[in-house]
């Protein structure tokens, strides 16, 4: 679904990702953990295009092509079909304030894909009840908890029927109770069959949900492999290192 | 010698103008009672100075900087101002002020004497002490040397080509002659200078057919605008005269007597010549004066037409006006209704430009919003009005007031904006783009109006600031409220019942949008919370 070759990533003078190579297929939930700085977050906005690259090249459903040359105007095509087919969730939710609930999800699917309003909303209101949230379809989302707000940014990418979607550290902002919540949420869509790649630090998540977790460190991925083998039986250093740190903590 | 008026510089500010009014009240009491005789005379020569206070915008051939060094002023009004003050045995000092507000500046008490081009009218003569005239003026009318469609002044009162226009200037006695004798086929354009109304009818700006000006004008500017020509004799002879303060009676006496002596001698006359000033007519001044020393026109012999004096009740000479204000007022509100909308969507379209734009439009944009900030409003609404036509449109006075207005408020509102779209979050245009959004389907949908929400506030404070700037489009001939003021309050003598009445009009204006902005940030907050 997800295929990403030798990408290089620098900012100045400090190259932050140094030769990434992954596949994720259909279906499968990729946890990408490691330490802070260590070029998770960097490498998850670089396949919606959030980030530039300056070398290698990011293929979705094996037809989509993102290279550095997709960068150098604005509004290319490759970008836009990109971010339509990849769906991103934030460690910030950032909803749209001014946006109803409902509004939130339903905008994209309207102005990008240009369906009639009576259908976006029957499908948002399907997808948020999918979150449990079709109660607060017509509230302002300043007025819902830190889980609630993450439960409709899923809904929000969602609506564009993503065939990916990437979770920039969805729950670091909230707090336990409410961490339950979103990955509930997350759980189930894996158990979908959602096709997602997520940076947490969340390690019941990595354990419980994820089919294959990345250890990255310094732009590099340090180990691959199933939650299995990385928590109980690390090859690498750095893996050993941050499994028992995040043990302790 | 007691300052008797109190002048209120801005509407805004009548309420302390009330308090001062009733202060003043008591003042003039104790004056009353306090000096029966004056002693303007005394104060003045032990001062060793005649303050006399004159407009050197209005310039030649009266008061106008020199060539060789401009911070001095030269002008037969100087000149004869320099002599009555030795036959005073004082100097002269030179006070700049605003032509129409002079009267007042001498009611505060800040100059003695006003002399600069005040023509004898019973309004003054109510209201001022009034030596001898030192000039008898008549009216020329000019028109544009290529319009052949006016040959006398009979064709003025032809309307088969709709109404003339004419401009003059404010206040004079040009625009009272016109309005007095030509009501029904002219038009009259009302500007704030003598020059601005000649250059206008060499430009041709809104229709303008000729102007009336007072002879020493026209003699004095002739060979500067070379595109005008005279028709017809001078008409409508006046008197140039002093105003001094009603009370300082024994000022009035001893001017009165420097005149004669001046006039004897001959100084007077040789400077009207060296003006090209002199003419016969200067020999039939009138030299009467009543018990007060004050200068009285002969009306029945010497100007046939003047008004009348009619005494009337105040209220109904202060009635009479209450309209026009009203009418000043609407002007207001239209201009400001349709200008902030169109400095609202410039801004708005600049602001994007700088933030978002291709990078070649980005500096250009940061200069225009400097440029338009870092030069006054009068300054835009001149280049605009009077510059435009010479490569340009001539546009009519009420369009060029709009876009003035438009361009000067788009670079604040642009700025406004700008920090409205800083403000907010990366976030939410990552999320839109994210989304599969274009930017500028982002900025449109999702950018734009979070920061139209966030600049609500600012936006609206704007908006009132704008209903009173309105008032410098009087440099163009608009008379909205605050100008109609001015007028009205000079001609009528009501500085402070006008300027109430005014203050209330602006106040019924703005308040709703100062109740209009604070619900708007109530309901914002609600949003937000």
């Amino acid at each position: 679904m997800i295929e990403i070759n030798d990408l290089h990533k620098r900012y100045g003078e400090v190259e932050v990702l140094r030769g990434i190579s992954m596949t994720v297929e259909r279906g499968e939930v990729a946890v990408l953990l490691g330490p802070s700085g260590g070029g998770k977050s960097t490498l998850l906005r670089t396949i919606n295009g959030l980030e530039t690259f300056e070398q290698g090249k990011i293929t979705v459903a094996q037809s989509l092509e993102l290279t550095p040359a997709a960068f150098s105007h604005k509004n290319d095509a490759a970008l836009l079909n990109i971010r339509q087919q990849v769906g991103m969730v934030f460690q910030q939710f950032n909803l749209f304030p001014h946006l109803s609930v409902l509004d939130n999800v339903t905008i994209a699917p309207r102005t990008v894909l240009h369906k009639l309003k009576a259908q976006a909303d029957v499908e948002a209101l399907e997808l948020l009840k999918r979150v449990g949230l079709d109660h607060k379809a017509h509230v302002s989302p300043t007025t819902l908890s830190g889980g609630q707000q993450q439960r409709v940014a899923i809904a929000r990418a969602l609506a564009m029927r993503p065939k990916a979607i990437l979770f920039d550290e969805p729950t670091s902002a909230l707090d336990p109770r409410m961490t339950a919540e979103v990955v509930s949420v997350m759980a189930d869509l894996a158990k979908e069959g959602q096709t997602m790649i997520v940076v947490t630090h969340g390690m019941g998540f990595a354990r419980s949900v994820a089919h294959t977790v990345y250890v990255m460190a310094e732009g590099r991925i340090a180990e691959k492999g199933p939650p299995q083998q990385i928590f109980e039986d690390p090859q690498q250093e750095v893996t050993r290192a941050f499994v028992s740190e995040a043990k302790k903590g | 010698m007691k300052t008797v008026g109190c002048w209120i510089s801005c509407p805004r500010r009548c309420f302390a103008a009330l308090g001062m009014l009733l202060a003043s009240v008591l003042v003039v009491v104790l004056a009353g009672t306090l000096h029966a005789q004056d002693d303007a005379l005394k104060v003045i020569q032990e001062r060793g100075t005649l303050r006399w206070g004159a407009d050197a915008e209005g310039g030649g051939p009266f008061v106008f900087p020199r060539d060789d060094n401009p911070t001095l002023y030269q002008g037969f009004e100087v000149e004869i101002a320099d002599l009555l003050a030795a036959k005073l045995n004082v100097k002269a000092e030179f006070h700049q002020g605003q032509w129409d507000k002079l009267p007042e500046l001498l009611k505060r008490g800040d100059l003695d004497v006003v002399l600069n081009g005040y023509e004898w009218k019973p309004i003054y003569a109510e209201r001022f002490g009034i030596p001898l005239p030192y000039y008898v003026y008549e009216l020329q009318l000019m028109v544009r040397k290529d319009d052949e469609r006016l040959k006398s002044w009979d064709d003025l009162k032809s309307t088969a080509n709709g109404k003339w226009t004419i401009a003059v200037l404010g206040g004079s006695a040009a625009e009272e002659y016109l309005r007095q004798n030509y009501s029904d086929s002219v038009k009259l354009l009302v500007f704030d200078g003598n020059t601005d109304a000649m250059h206008s009818v060499e430009l041709g700006i809104d229709g303008v057919d000729a102007t009336l000006q007072d002879l020493p004008i026209v003699t004095y500017y002739e060979q500067r605008f070379t595109k005008l020509r005279r028709l017809g004799e001078p008409l409508a002879p006046g008197y140039y005269v002093m105003l001094t303060r009603k009370e300082d009676e024994s000022l009035t006496r001893a001017l009165n007597q420097a005149l004669l002596e001046c006039w004897q001698d001959g100084s007077i006359p040789k400077i009207l010549r060296k003006y090209g000033m002199w003419n016969e007519i200067q020999q039939h001044r009138g030299l009467l004066t009543d018990e007060r020393g004050n200068f009285r026109p002969d009306l029945e012999a010497e100007i046939g037409d003047a008004p009348q004096l009619v005494p009337e009740s105040r209220f109904i000479v202060l009635l009479r006006r209450v309209p026009l204000l009203l009418q000043g007022a609407f002007i207001t509100v239209f201009l400001s209704l349709t200008s902030m909308p169109l400095a609202v969507a410039a801004g708005l379209a600049i602001a994007v430009g700088r933030l978002y734009g291709p990078m070649w439009l980005r500096p250009p944009l940061g200069w225009y919003v400097e440029i338009i900030r870092g030069t006054p409003i009068v300054l835009q609404l001149y280049v605009i009005f009077f510059l435009l036509p010479e490569f340009g449109p001539s546009l009519p006075p009420l369009v060029a007031a709009i876009i003035g207005l438009a361009v000067n408020y788009s670079a604040y509102e642009a700025e406004i904006y700008r920090a409205g779209l800083l403000a907010i979050p990366k976030g939410q245009m990552e999320a839109a783009l994210s989304l599969g959004m274009t930017r500028s389907l982002a900025l449109r949908q999702i950018i734009i109006p979070q920061a139209f929400r966030l600049v609500i506030p600012p936006v609206m404070n704007d908006f009132i600031a704008l209903f009173k700037d309105t008032a410098v489009c009087s440099v163009i001939t608009i008379v909205e409220l605050s100008k109609q003021y001015y007028i009205q309050a000079q001609s009528a003598g009501a500085v402070v019942e006008l300027g109430i009445v005014t203050a209330l009009f602006y106040m019924a204006m703005s308040y709703p949008l100062t109740i209009l902005v604070s619900r708007m940030e109530r309901k914002m907050a609600e949003g937000q919370r």
